[in-house]
């Protein structure tokens, strides 16, 4: 529904600002979906004053003008015949924008010209060309044509939900308002015009259908002028998107968009026998409506009849038959209410969606029936002349009880934890129109008006007054625990899986440690891990230390099943260690290690198996370090003692060590009595937790074009790393090369001694076009010279 | 001449259905229909016929010749089935030769069995709270009411690391440190590795424990029987009743013992329960008012309750362990068992 700034101020004076008013409608429930600014074309255009005109020397019809806009005087060229010097215009200076042109300072024959007169056709105000218009003399020169004319509105489209039928009026939504900003509702006073005769004696009025129509008005006026309606009316119509007709449908729109309660009128001369019957449709029956279209009835549809055929699709759309014409004369007004079922069954299965069946479907009040057909009938004896006929016609069989709602203040702490005394709930209450009828320890009792029909429980009371108090001040009370390191836990299990899903099994070992172990891992005295923290009464001297390792218990751990005959394993242990430190308590890091030896794999028969290597447990650690979010790792021979040297790798993370795997020196080895080629490594657990938050997966666009990958193949000397070499490739052009894959190593015959052969694949694309063969073609090109120069590779 | 067709077709009818490879089927083709075919023999004959019979039989023939193409046809169809399915018998295979599995490790029955433990808390609106292993005496002893003089503290019961440092012999300490650093409502549970100097079959020097503390207001002794029976049938069963009965406790007040319901029995009696029919799970209470002093909480406004379980013996009950050892022995063939 579209409701206008100007309009609402009618009936609440507010000085908020139009962005203020939306700010405050979406906290009192009603969704602003969108804003239109009114007017904004006529707010480019200034109120000016033609200095001096002389015709254009180099033309018959154009002239040449000065124009004062308040600030500035300007050259325009004008090509208006009725164009003149002292005339108050509106004008366009340079940059106005007409929808698809703009205003600019232009040349007219050899002469220029700095801005527009305007027409009231190119203002949009009417279809007068025929010159420029001329505005009254003390027209205010520098003002704004919307202001001036007082079009500069703000029109909102507002979602009302479904409980809230009282707000499919603008006056509903001023009340809601008035409620909510604490402002006096202003509401139109309805005056009946002087009347004559009596409607009895002309029209008579039939229900045959109570049950699908609750009541049903009818007011007549004789003698009305068909014409276009004034300025003001339409302008109100157009301010809410509404097309205006003539003036006597122009006023039942209005009213319909003020009250919220949709009213039709009738052409009497058109109803046979002068009678109006409300009734069900025959089966089959068919109604032209005003849209153009005619339609076949059923017996579900409920319509408005005169003796010989319907008029109107009750509450949905009026028949072309009846309607308003420049003949019209004597007119009825129809103020009813429909049962908002039917009223929705027709609109939905017929297709026809009017304002009228959006209201009427949504179940208004029967109360506002009279009320709207009192205010059409002062409005179009006002606007299109005429004499009311004497008293109304109104068929209201079943008129429904006032209801009474109780409200207990000690319910609405218990619910809100805000209180409210007796007082503040009243007028909170009242100013929504809800009157406290009877007052008793603990309980309010009030009168709820018709038009809202939502509130029938304590429990939408209680509502009501939290919408007006604020949602926002409710204060926060109880503070959800977060004690709970949820990266932390959820990290570790993440880790123990991933072992899992690698095949190694997890081991538990106890926290002591044997201070000898320090020597069989060749740790130098420097070693941080040789600052163990000593039990002053332990078990024995094998478990006379805090451990500061986790190492030594695996190989431990290894050794017993080797010796237990298992020929492979894969283990590790997610645990503490333990080190002194100056504090009172000593230091606790949560670390990650394991071990691997013998088969890669299960034995499978389709495959020769293969033993562990460095690659393998890399491999792990990798997994384990990307599942963690770390990045752009650096990898440096390892500082520890007990990896063979050379193949044993410290991984460093924003320059701390995060992990380490390698070859266990096999001296190391055998001091924990294994035999066998056996790798480790180790994952620094507690030190990425603390080097940074993880980074959410962030979707990149998947290319619409497939890459194109080329394999490049050289001899190179063992002195340079593939990490290096695969960065040199990368920086040739880090766009469009996506990937670079080591694809094959060789080393061996043919091969200088020293040196190895590399395969690369690299995956060349562009996101957005294909990639000619030429094109890939320069990229292996510049990758092979940059490759030279660096690392004086020899291509194959 | 009509006996003549009659004869070819048959003889044609027969050597294509007779056929059995393609190669020969394209011979036949085009000898039976081709442009120098037989039928076509015939068409160029009809012109000693008498010029009635002309039309008849050369739409005999014409109708002869679509049956033979559409002979052909049917026949090239089967030949080609006939083909594939040879070449699928060749591709037959041994189903029952191991498939391709990927190598999978396992995790410690502790991990399992503190994993459950932790979920089912976590879903009753829990938090899981973790803390140092190495403590001070305060936070092991003192904080939880335990008198200065009493035996657990001794040397022979709790390893110390330092002067009052000590490893400690229960996560009530984390309950400790969360009440000092969290105000009410609380609800936690803390598992972790706990020492106590022991070394038996049924003792081990490191074990593992999980505490629940909850204090907010409103809290009573009926909710801790409550979340202890919840808690039993979510782990074991629904069929696994808990039970406290009277105890003693420095840190809670009135203090129980937790039975669960003999998992093996269910209650009749065996072995594992000692012919009673219960099994001990651990220690609950409520909240003694002076440890909540010590820490400024007003008792008169909260209370609260704790109890702690043994995770090592959830383990082995929950997955019937036998021997303590055999969880901090390590054997592979145990460790592959989960
Ligand atoms: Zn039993």
């Amino acid at each position: 529904m579209k409701i206008s700034y100007k309009w609402l101020q009618d009936y609440l004076k507010t000085e908020l600002s139009p962005e203020a008013l939306t700010d405050r409608m979406t906290f009192a429930g009603i969704e602003v979906e969108g804003i239109e600014e009114l007017g904004a074309r006529l707010k480019q255009i200034r109120i000016a004053k033609i200095e001096t005109r002389i015709p254009h020397p180099g033309s018959d019809h154009l002239s040449i003008c000065t124009v004062n806009d308040g600030t500035e005087t300007l050259q325009v060229i004008c090509g208006a015949p009725n164009c003149a010097a002292g005339q108050v215009v509106p004008f366009a200076p340079v940059g106005a924008s007409f929808g698809d042109f703009t205003i600019k300072k232009t040349k007219l024959r050899g002469e220029l010209s700095f801005g527009m007169i305007c027409s009231e056709k190119e203002l949009e105000l009417s279809d007068n060309h025929d010159g420029i218009m001329v505005l009254p003399p003390d027209a205010p020169i520098g003002t704004d044509m919307a202001s001036y004319l007082g079009l500069a509105d703000t029109c909102y489209e507002v979602e009302i939900t479904p409980n809230r039928p009282d707000l499919l009026g603008i006056l509903g939504v001023a009340r809601d308002l008035s409620a909510l900003l604490q402002k006096p509702l202003i509401t139109p006073k309805i005056t009946l015009p002087a009347t004559a005769g009596c409607i009895r004696d002309t029209l008579a009025i039939e229900n045959q259908a109570p049950d699908l129509c609750t009541r049903y008005t009818a007011r007549m006026v004789q003698g009305v002028t068909i014409a276009e309606s004034p300025q003001w009316l339409k302008d109100k119509l157009l301010s809410v998107g509404l097309r205006p007709i003539n003036n006597v449908v122009d006023v039942t729109n209005f009213v319909m968009m003020e009250y919220g309660h949709p009213l039709h009128a009738f052409d009497f001369a058109q109803l046979a026998e002068s009678r109006i019957i409300i009734r069900r449709a025959a089966d089959g029956e068919a109604f032209s409506a005003l849209d153009g279209e005619t339609y076949r009835l059923s017996s579900r549809d409920l319509v408005i009849a005169d003796a010989e055929k319907p008029v109107a699709l009750a509450g949905v759309i009026g028949g072309d038959n009846s309607q308003i014409t420049e003949h019209t004369t004597d007119i009825v007004i129809e103020a009813a209410n429909f049962l908002y079922s039917t009223v929705r069954k027709t609109s939905g299965r017929l297709k026809i969606f009017t304002d009228s069946s959006y209201r009427f479907e949504r179940d208004i009040a029967d109360e506002t029936t009279e009320i709207v057909s009192a205010r059409a009938a002062q409005l179009i004896v006002e606007i299109a002349g005429g004499t009311l006929l004497d008293g109304v016609i109104d068929v209201y069989p079943a008129p429904k009880p006032t209801i009474k709602v109780s409200v207990r203040p000690s319910r609405v702490e218990k619910l809100l934890t805000v209180a409210m005394d007796g007082t503040m709930i009243k007028d909170y209450l009242k100013a929504l129109g809800l009157e406290c009828v009877a007052e008793a320890a603990d309980e309010l009792t009030f009168s709820i008006p018709p038009y809202r029909k939502d509130l029938t429980r304590e429990i939408d009371l209680i509502e009501e007054l939290i919408r007006l108090h604020g949602y926002n001040n409710v204060e926060p009370r109880f503070f959800p625990q977060t004690i709970m390191n949820r990266r932390k836990i959820g990290s570790r299990r993440m880790l123990q899986d991933i072992m899992v899903s690698y095949g190694y099994s997890e081991i538990v070992n106890w926290s002591f440690g044997d201070p000898e172990d320090m020597d069989h891992l060749k740790l130098d005295a420097e070693d941080d891990r040789r600052k163990t923290v000593p039990v002053k009464n332990p078990l024995g001297a094998r478990f006379s230390v805090m451990r500061s390792s986790l190492i030594p218990g695996l190989l431990k751990t290894a050794s017993y099943n080797l010796n237990h005959g298992a020929g492979s394993l894969k283990l590790f242990e997610l645990n503490k260690v333990f080190f002194s430190s100056n504090e009172k308590l000593p230091m606790e890091r949560e670390m990650l290690s394991g071990l691997a030896t013998g088969a890669l794999h299960e034995t499978f028969w389709k495959e020769k198996n293969q033993d562990v290597d460095f690659y393998d447990v890399k491999g792990v650690v990798e997994e384990i370090l990307e599942q963690l979010g770390t990045s752009k790792l650096r990898i440096v021979q390892s500082a520890d003692s007990f990896y063979q040297a050379g193949v044993g790798a410290d991984i460093l993370y924003r320059n701390s060590k995060v992990a380490s795997c390698g070859k266990i020196d096999p001296k190391v080895a055998e001091a924990f009595d294994i035999g066998q080629p056996i790798f480790g490594f180790e994952v620094y657990f507690d030190t990425i937790l603390e080097s940074g938050k993880v980074k959410s997966p962030v979707f990149a666009a998947i290319p619409k074009v497939p890459p194109v990958v080329r394999d490049l193949s050289f001899v190179v000397s063992k002195e340079h790393s593939v990490a290096d070499i695969t960065k040199t490739i990368r920086s040739t052009n880090p766009q469009l090369i996506k990937r670079v894959v080591l694809f094959d190593e060789y080393t061996g015959k043919n091969i200088t001694p020293g040196s190895r052969s590399l395969t690369f694949s690299i995956v060349i694309g562009s996101d957005i076009k294909t990639l000619t063969d030429e094109f890939t073609n320069k990229i292996l090109q510049k990758i092979m010279k940059k490759l030279e120069a660096k690392h004086a590779v020899e291509m194959r | 001449m009509k006996e003549e067709l009659q004869k070819v077709i048959l003889a044609a009818r027969e050597e294509i259905m007779q056929c059995r490879s393609l190669h020969d089927l394209m011979l036949l083709k085009s000898r039976y229909t081709g442009k120098k075919s037989v039928l076509n023999g015939f068409m160029k004959k009809l012109g000693h016929l008498d010029p009635k019979e002309r039309p008849t039989f050369g739409k005999t023939v014409n109708l002869a010749k679509e049956a033979l193409v559409e002979l052909l046809t049917q026949q090239e169809n089967t030949i080609k089935e006939a083909q594939y399915n040879h070449a699928l018998a060749s591709q037959r295979i041994d189903l029952t030769m191991p498939g391709r599995r990927q190598d999978r490790g396992s995790l410690h029955p502790v991990t399992l069995a503190r994993r459950e433990i932790e979920d089912i808390f976590v879903s009753l609106g829990f938090d899981v709270a973790e803390g140092r292993d190495i403590e001070d005496e305060f936070h092991n002893f003192d904080a939880l009411n335990t008198p200065k003089d009493h035996p657990a503290r001794d040397l022979s019961d709790t390893f110390y690391v330092g002067g009052d440092v000590l490893l400690r012999t229960q996560t009530s300490t984390v309950q400790i440190r969360t009440m000092e650093n969290y105000a009410p409502p609380i609800r936690i549970i803390a598992p972790g590795r706990c020492y106590r100097n022991d070394n038996d079959a049924s003792h081990s020097p490191a074990f593992h424990q999980v505490e629940a503390l909850v204090v907010d207001k409103g809290v009573t002794f009926a909710d801790l029987k409550d979340m202890l029976n919840v808690f039993v049938k979510k782990m074991f069963g629904d069929e696994i009743r808990s039970r406290i009965r009277p105890h003693f406790f420095p840190f809670t007040e009135p203090s129980a013992e937790i039975d669960m319901l003999c998992v093996n029995c269910r209650g009749k009696g065996c072995n594992i329960c000692k012919g009673s029919g219960w099994l001990e799970m651990g220690g609950a209470g409520m909240v003694d008012p002076h440890v909540f002093e010590m820490l400024g909480i007003d008792p008169e406004i909260y209370t609260g309750y704790a109890f702690g379980l043994g995770i090592d013996r959830i383990a082995m009950l929950k997955y019937n362990i036998p021997d303590m050892r055999l969880l901090f022995e390590n054997d592979i063939r145990f460790l592959k068992q989960f």
